[in-house]
């Protein structure tokens, strides 16, 4: 199971972005979210959505062992086993592990849906 | 050979509420809408398949046509 | 805590260079909401009767609402007040995009820009940081161009908003830009920044939003998200954006064409929105929070530019109402006001009204500057859009005031055919023939925008030229409920267009800032920030009353040319006859002025009473 976009559906809106981060974080800021949203304007005017695909490279590299499978298969981050090495956000070929100089850990998906529920044109959903 | 009409929302009023109707082929969007009572003045669009069409198509057989009101404008 | 605000209120004296942050006043919030109300509640308390809007005391207040940068549909609105360069009168001016989250952010209720900047500068916020930095280089750049180099110097992550060259040469209808594409278009708001010498703001912020109950805000969410997703004209609203009602307004006589001499263009299939789709549009791009994007950015290969457009009023107004029909010339014209930082429903109106006094001999090609200002000249129209927002040639300066102003100057009964109420430009739908409407314009309190109450459908609905005051009660609940979401910071068109529920609001708004709002009670503060606006009129603009919501003659005087509604009007009595059951229905004067029992019973008589 991961999480898939289609770019040629995004908005732009970021709403997934802030039904993220009241999930993983309890909080409604969608810089704390595990996705991304990026721009591409003025020109050719799309937005690409960067997600995760569960391609486990994370847990491959990470030194301490801190990166486990939740019940749904998503790859997360034991927060209290996090030594904030960065490795695993370097090595993410989809920049999507994310972290804040305010969080003691670094951050991904773990596959709640939150954000396909959000998703006006349905750009994202979860599939196999 | 029949049409589905979907009044959307206060369109839905002038034909006792309901969701759907299937109608024959053959007249046009706008003399359908006569014929069921919805006054052609108020439907801002017509979707035939989802794609925006004039009142004076004429639905094919198993075209699904919701007709739109502008409730509030811009 | 204040739940559902972020905190603080950013106050940036321009004159002396300093900038001070103070506490968020919790009384005037709750009194008030925040956005729209927020800005009526500091015109009226902060800006000098009799300032003048170009001056040092007048101030722009820029402020996002409680439901912005939250999740809940359409949280991505922010209000610009300010007294209006355009009309003397109220200017408030709504503006999507991603601007109003990102200033809660970074922590801020309300930003107050106050004097006037010796040097050019733009204001830099990065959550606490805030500082005004020298936008000397920037001076004279387009919009957009700007916010492109600004994000690749501070990051993509910086929210921008700009203003063009209109605003740096105080046009009086100059806009606000954001996010390539977006508009605080109306009443001048782009023109304060501009005499203010603040050419753009660059916000980031990190900060979350404090929300009182948020397992119940959450659930309110996710169902008003759930709504809007299975709307019955979801994939409608999405494709085509408000572009779809150019047909339904060209059929009912509603598409103002030729400078509103009727409502029907002969051209109008070539500018409906299949066209538009089909030709031009590229993506469906959304405001924060939106899941019902009407936002269409397109490329036109004819002329080679992007823009976020048309929408439909500049479908009207830069299109039928100047007989252009391409879709690309348009786009052409709509990213060229854009790009100059010009509204573009006032400039639509400007250049229509010249083009009419070309068209009768009024204005020679020697005062047009060479330029051919026949109604349909494409070129024509691009050229005097750029002499406008450089107030170049005489006719360009003498447009860059308003067809108001323009018409006082030209005179030669130009004046008959200036269509404008309260000094500003009306906005793209035609009211010969539709008196809910023409009463809308009449009676809107920044002048002729249809914002504040859009009623055509109700017209038809009812009948056309009724003159009953059921009308006057539709327009009355309208411009309750619309500028409602311009105070909550969040878009109307979720509930106008895909009819998503108003009993979302209250619920919502009770679960974010842990106060028991009903819907009443919203509405309540709607119609005092509606009164309020009305008598921030009456104490600047001497002797305002009745007279200032005349209609444009046009619609009382002269017949409709042609098309749906030809040979209709709407008589002067009826204008007036209408204005009789609205006052009579708002508890105001038989001269449109608040009552003191209205006043009071709205919770106004004591602030109205101070006059600063």
């Amino acid at each position: 199971m991961r999480l898939y976009a289609d770019n040629a559906k995004c908005s732009g809106c970021r709403a997934c972005l802030v039904a993220c981060s009241l999930h993983l974080f309890g909080e409604n800021n969608p810089k704390k979210a595990a996705l991304a949203i990026v721009p591409h304007f003025p020109a050719p005017g799309t937005f690409e959505v960067r997600v995760c695909t569960q391609c486990g490279r994370c847990a491959e590299v990470c030194p301490v062992g801190a990166i486990h499978q939740n019940d749904k298969g998503a790859y997360y981050i034991q927060p209290d086993e996090c030594t904030l090495c960065m490795t695993c956000v370097d090595e993410c070929p989809e920049g999507v592990i994310f972290s804040r100089p305010d969080v003691p850990y670094v951050w991904e998906c773990d596959l709640c849906g939150e954000c396909v529920d959000v998703c006006g044109p349905g750009a994202l959903w979860i599939a196999e | 050979m029949s049409v589905t009409l979907i009044p959307v929302g206060m369109l839905k009023e002038y034909v006792g509420g309901q969701a759907r109707l299937e109608l024959a082929t053959g007249p046009t969007v706008r003399e359908m809408l006569e014929a069921v009572g919805i006054p052609p003045t108020l439907v801002a669009g017509v979707l035939c398949n989802d794609l925006l069409v004039s009142k004076t198509y004429h639905p094919q057989d198993g075209d699904t046509v919701k007709v739109v009101a502008v409730i509030g404008g811009g | 805590m204040l739940y559902g605000y972020a905190g603080q209120i950013l106050r940036v004296d321009l004159t002396r260079g300093v900038i001070t942050k103070e506490p968020t006043p919790e009384r005037v919030m709750r009194n008030f909401l925040g956005a729209r109300g927020l800005g009526a509640y500091l015109l009226w308390t902060e800006v000098p009767h009799g300032a003048d809007p170009l001056g040092p005391q007048n101030k722009l207040f820029i402020s996002p609402g409680p439901l912005s940068g939250t999740l809940f549909p359409g949280a991505g609105k922010m209000d610009f007040t300010t007294k209006s360069p355009l009309t003397g009168g109220y200017a408030g001016a709504s503006m999507g995009g991603m601007l109003t989250a990102e200033i809660k952010y970074a922590g801020y209720d309300s930003i107050i820009l106050e004097g006037i900047s010796p040097r050019p500068v733009y204001l830099y916020i990065d959550d606490d940081t805030v500082e005004l930095r020298d936008a000397t280089p920037y001076w004279g750049m387009g919009s957009f161009a700007l916010e492109k180099r600004l994000k690749d110097e501070l990051g993509e992550e910086f929210q921008i908003a700009t203003i063009g060259p209109a605003g740096e040469n105080l046009v009086k209808y100059a806009c606000i830009n954001h996010d390539y594409g977006r508009q605080a278009g109306r009443g001048g708001v782009g023109t304060v920044m501009g005499v203010k010498k603040v050419k753009a703001i660059a916000v980031r912020g990190s900060k979350g939003i404090p929300i009182a109950d948020m397992d119940e805000f959450t659930r309110v969410a996710k169902a008003a998200y759930r709504a809007c997703k299975e709307a019955d004209g979801y994939e409608a609203w999405t494709r085509y954006g408000t572009m779809m009602v150019t047909s339904w307004c060209d059929e009912n006589g509603a598409l103002p064409t030729r400078n509103f001499r009727s409502g029907s263009f002969e051209q109008g299939a070539n500018i409906y929105a299949p066209v538009f789709r089909e030709k031009i549009v590229v993506t469906d791009k959304g405001c924060f929070g939106c899941p019902t994007p009407c936002g269409k950015y397109a490329h036109s290969k004819k002329h080679n530019i992007y823009v976020e457009g048309p929408e439909y009023e500049t479908n009207g107004m830069l299109g039928s109402d100047l007989a252009l029909g391409d879709i690309e010339d348009i786009a052409r014209a709509n990213q060229l006001c854009d790009e100059l930082g010009l509204d573009t429903i006032s400039t639509g109106g400007c250049i229509a009204w010249a083009m009419e006094c070309y068209e009768k001999g009024i204005l020679n090609q020697e005062q047009t500057g060479g330029l051919d200002l026949r109604f349909g000249n494409a070129q024509a129209v691009f050229a005097l859009i750029e002499r406008i927002a450089h107030r170049e040639g005489w006719l360009g300066n003498l447009l860059a005031e308003g067809v108001k102003q323009a018409a006082a100057q030209v005179g030669q009964g130009s004046e008959k055919w200036a269509i404008h109420v309260k000094g500003m430009e009306q906005s793209a739908y035609d009211t010969h023939s539709a008196t809910s409407m023409l009463l809308a314009y009449m009676t809107a309190d920044v002048g002729a925008h249809h914002n504040r109450a859009w009623a055509i459908t109700y017209d038809l609905a009812v009948g056309r030229d009724k003159v009953v005051p059921e009308k006057a009660a539709k327009v009355i609940e309208l411009q309750h409920i619309r500028p409602l979401m311009d105070t909550l910071g969040c878009c109307r068109l979720q509930w106008v267009e895909l009819g998503m529920s108003l009993d979302f609001y209250a619920p919502a708004m009770t679960a974010l800032t842990g106060v028991t709002y009903s819907w009443q009670d919203l509405l309540h503060i709607s119609e005092r920030i509606w009164n309020l606006t009305r008598m921030y009129w009456v104490r600047e603009v001497a002797g305002f009353g009745r007279v200032w919501d005349a209609p444009p003659p046009r619609f009382v005087e002269e017949p409709a040319v042609g098309g749906v509604t030809d040979g209709k009007l709407t008589s002067p009595e009826a204008a007036q006859q209408m204005l009789d059951y609205y006052y009579q229905q708002r508890g105001w004067d038989a001269n449109g002025i608040p009552t003191s029992e209205t006043l009071q019973r709205l919770g106004l008589a004591e602030l109205v009473r101070v006059m600063p």
